[in-house]
């Protein structure tokens, strides 16, 4: 297969130039010049026309929920890993809050396994840190990092006792894998629906205060100095958590930390202009205009490490209820990227390398997977994005089995518009779509 | 504006309610407001196309979901109107034939006693058909969401929904789904519209106006759908509004909305025209959010004492139910400055009025 014409950015071999990209037997075989016409492609190979287009290493999204196995009503491998074809990601990491809980390795290998029968992307499961996700004791992280996770994490539950915490950043030092950590401390946020704030209290809805977010955030960073452990914080929020997470990185702890493109395009006034639509509940909660402004802030100076989706699909039942009875969460996986083109590349946040970074080698990097770049023998994982299409977000086209998403209607510009799993083409906008 | 009700037809001052109708309209809000200002528009699609036989006064909403955006030319009409209603009650024949033929659910989602009563009396002198919908008679405690319940009482083919809801947002839920008139009758923590219009009734009945006038509203402010009802209203027709209550129970950034808050009970007394007070529910202290309703009695209680701070024509509201010895002291609830039954009385004019309004008054369902 070729690549031709596009503009290949790979900030892992500081390449930012056009060329052609030949792809054989699932890897990048070579990258040289533009050449006119046909000629330099093998015979009968295909050739996908990128002028104009930007040609970036396969996407990863390191926050998924693929809810299989147990909530295939929600969401199933074969759906989610669509979605995110669709949405031009190549790779996706999957939390362990299924039904059973991925606490162990015939969890892990049954997702394996699935991935492999069903799904189009490279699947990357998330272990659970503690058996059954409860906090109390390690799981078998060895048996689970034997069968194919890649980083643990308690998922939405806070690894709540910082003695587990301490154990678990010690014991995957054993992998070198990252424990990634939600921030909450529950008994601030309680039973909290929406950030805490001037919105909240116009709506008389229940705050999640910014601070429960921090007081983890700081207890997370504490603990990871102590020991040395590899420490990556899940959708940070706040001013207040960025802040912490940069002093940390000066001072050498080890952490990285990610954010989420509702967190980085809304705030909690959306709440408000939706009149209570469920699509705007998730947690951590759209904080205030100061906090977005943060975390933009985290993007440019490399604070933010990775940004991921934390899709959660959830059934349209489930969401058609009053907004303190919906569950948390909304999908992303079909809108990130032209999110994040539109609000943050277009509006001048973040260069085309710095976006590749955040969305391809930085997650790539904190997993420890071999993916994010195109240099010459690399896995042929590629999203080609055309930055000036413009489309409406329309989660009646979605690939994912929910529409639990808050930007339905969003005219965005900078879209994905194919997608190369190892030299495969698993999604491919269909012209008619583009106009 | 005078208006009177002659054989169940409603007569307003024509000139000046058209004008009125003319300036709220000019100042409706462009949609972009919707986005820079904190607040949502509570109400939500404008009404249909007026009819021309549409009577002179008329609310620019479908739905009455909160005192938030409403304008003081709406206010001063439904309140306008109340009074016109109000005299329909001091009848032998309590009844007025404006809402024949028209069908009114209320679906009341959480126990309450006196606005369920107070909306049904008003519908029944309005001669609408009612039918009550209370949780413990519903299918909701079978398990039926809030939507299929809706969505079966809208097959019925009502033509307003009253809604009280322990969750904030309900009736914007049902606004969303159902083609019905929805009127919030008081919703989780966020707005009670018909209580604040009751309140401002009764204060501007006692006292002529609103504009201007210290009204302290005291208690559980996070907790209270009266109080930011209140405060819309308030806050729209020009009165200062001082809140009080401890400081674990008042959301934060309510200064936001224009008003004072204090901690200290005699503060928020000193001068003030009114005094309205809140209920407090002894299960917030289980909460943790004071020590024991003793101490809250000594910190926060209206006593004669505290209440003597107040100007010497205070009035003292309060929404019910009341807990006697924990936020207000019996000589003051029966005293002579307490208006709390005549708020019960104004609240079914009041109730009447809004019923009226929002059914946009066929002439058909006004003739005798």
């Amino acid at each position: 297969m070729l690549i031709r014409g596009g503009r290949v950015i790979d900030p892992a071999t500081k390449t930012d130039a056009v060329m052609d990209l030949l792809i054989t037997d699932g890897r990048i075989a070579e990258r040289r010049p533009p050449e006119k016409g046909r000629g330099g492609a093998p015979a009968g190979a295909r050739v996908l026309d990128a002028a104009g287009l930007w040609v970036c290493p396969g996407l990863v999204d390191m926050h998924v929920h693929l809810r299989e196995p147990g909530q295939e009503h929600k969401e199933t491998i074969e759906s989610g890993t669509r979605a995110a074809a669709a949405g031009g990601f190549t790779s996706i990491a999957c939390m362990p809050n299924t039904d059973p809980w991925n606490d162990s390795l015939s969890v892990t290998e049954y997702i394996v396994a699935e991935a492999r029968r069903k799904g189009v992307v490279n699947v990357h499961p998330i272990g659970s840190v503690s058996k059954g996700g409860r906090g109390e004791e390690l799981a078998e992280i060895g048996d689970m990092v034997h069968s194919g996770t890649v980083a643990v994490s308690d998922d939405g539950r806070p690894v709540g006792n910082s003695y587990l915490l301490r154990m678990a950043l010690e014991y995957t030092k054993i992998f070198g894998i990252p424990v990634i950590d939600h921030c909450e401390d529950r008994t601030l946020s309680a039973t909290g629906v929406m950030h805490e704030g001037y919105v909240s209290t116009v709506l008389g809805l229940e705050g999640i205060p910014a601070a429960s977010e921090e007081i983890a955030v700081a207890r997370d960073l504490a603990v990871a100095a102590m020991t040395k452990g590899r420490l990556h914080l899940a959708h940070l929020s706040t001013r207040g958590s960025l802040e912490k997470v940069r002093r940390a990185k000066e001072d050498g702890v080890v952490v990285t930390c990610e954010a989420t493109p509702h967190h980085l395009v809304l705030t909690d006034q959306a709440v408000a202009d939706a009149d209570y639509d469920p699509n705007t509940k998730m947690n951590p909660p759209l904080r205030g205009e100061d906090d977005r402004q943060a975390l933009l802030e985290g993007l440019r100076d490399g604070t933010i490490d990775a940004i991921a989706s934390d899709h959660a699909p959830h059934h349209a039942d489930e969401k058609l209820v009053e907004f303190d009875d919906a569950p948390f969460g909304v999908i992303g996986l079909e809108t990130t990227v032209p999110l994040i083109m539109d609000r943050c590349v277009r509006a001048g946040v973040l260069t085309p390398a710095r976006f590749v970074e955040l969305l391809s080698l930085g997650p790539a990097r904190i997993l420890g997977i071999k993916k994010g770049t195109l240099e010459v023998g690399a896995d042929a994982d590629v999203t080609v994005i055309d930055p000036g299409l413009v489309r409406k977000v329309d989660v009646s086209q979605f690939q994912s089995k929910s529409r639990n998403c808050p930007f339905h209607g969003f005219s965005l510009s900078g879209w994905p518009v194919a997608t190369v799993v190892g030299g495969r083409v698993v999604h491919e906008l269909q012209p008619a779509a583009t106009r | 504006m005078s208006a009177t009700i002659e054989g169940g037809r409603l007569q307003t001052a024509g000139r000046k309610a058209a004008a009125g109708g003319t300036r709220a309209a000019a100042r409706r809000p462009a949609p972009a407001r919707r986005t820079e200002e904190t607040g949502p528009a509570r109400v939500q699609a404008p009404a249909a196309e007026p009819r021309a036989e549409t009577p002179l006064v008329s609310l620019k909403h479908r739905h009455l979901l909160g005192m938030q955006g409403l304008s003081s030319e709406e206010i001063e009409v439904i309140l306008d109107t109340a009074r016109s209603f109000a005299e329909v009650s001091t009848r032998t024949v309590k009844k007025v034939p404006t809402l024949r033929g028209k069908t009114v659910v209320n679906f009341f989602m959480e126990p309450s006693t006196r606005t369920r009563s107070s909306f049904e009396i008003a519908e029944k002198r309005l001669s609408a058909d009612t039918l009550n919908f209370s949780l413990s008679q519903s299918s909701v405690v079978k398990g039926e969401s809030l939507l299929d319940t809706a969505r079966n009482l809208e097959a019925m083919a009502p033509d307003m929904i009253v809604i009280r809801h322990k969750a904030s947002g309900a009736p914007h839920f049902l606004a969303r789904h159902c083609r019905s008139n929805i009127i919030n009758a008081g919703d989780g923590w966020h707005e009670h519209p018909t209580q604040a219009l009751l309140d401002a009734f009764t204060i501007r009945g006692k006292k002529g106006r609103l504009k201007g006038l210290r009204v302290a509203i005291i208690g559980d402010l996070m907790h209270s759908r009266v109080l930011r009802s209140n405060i819309f209203l308030l806050k729209t027709m020009g009165a200062d509004v001082v809140v009080c209550g401890p400081p674990t129970l008042t959301p934060v950034e309510l200064e936001r909305l224009g008003v004072q808050v204090t901690f200290r009970i005699d503060e928020a007394v000193e001068g003030a025209d009114v005094i309205m007070m809140l209920r407090i529910q002894r299960e917030r202290q289980k909460g943790g959010a004071f020590p024991t309703t003793r101490e809250y009695y000594n910190l926060f209680g209206l006593t004669v004492e505290r209440a003597r701070r107040a100007k010497p024509d205070v009035i003292i509201l309060h929404p019910g139910p009341m807990n006697r010895g924990v936020e207000i002291d019996s000589a003051v609830a029966d005293g002579p400055y307490s208006v709390i039954l005549e708020q019960v009385t104004n609240g079914v004019a009041v109730r009447m009025a809004v019923l009226y309004l929002l059914a946009g008054g066929t002439p058909g369902g006004l003739a005798d």
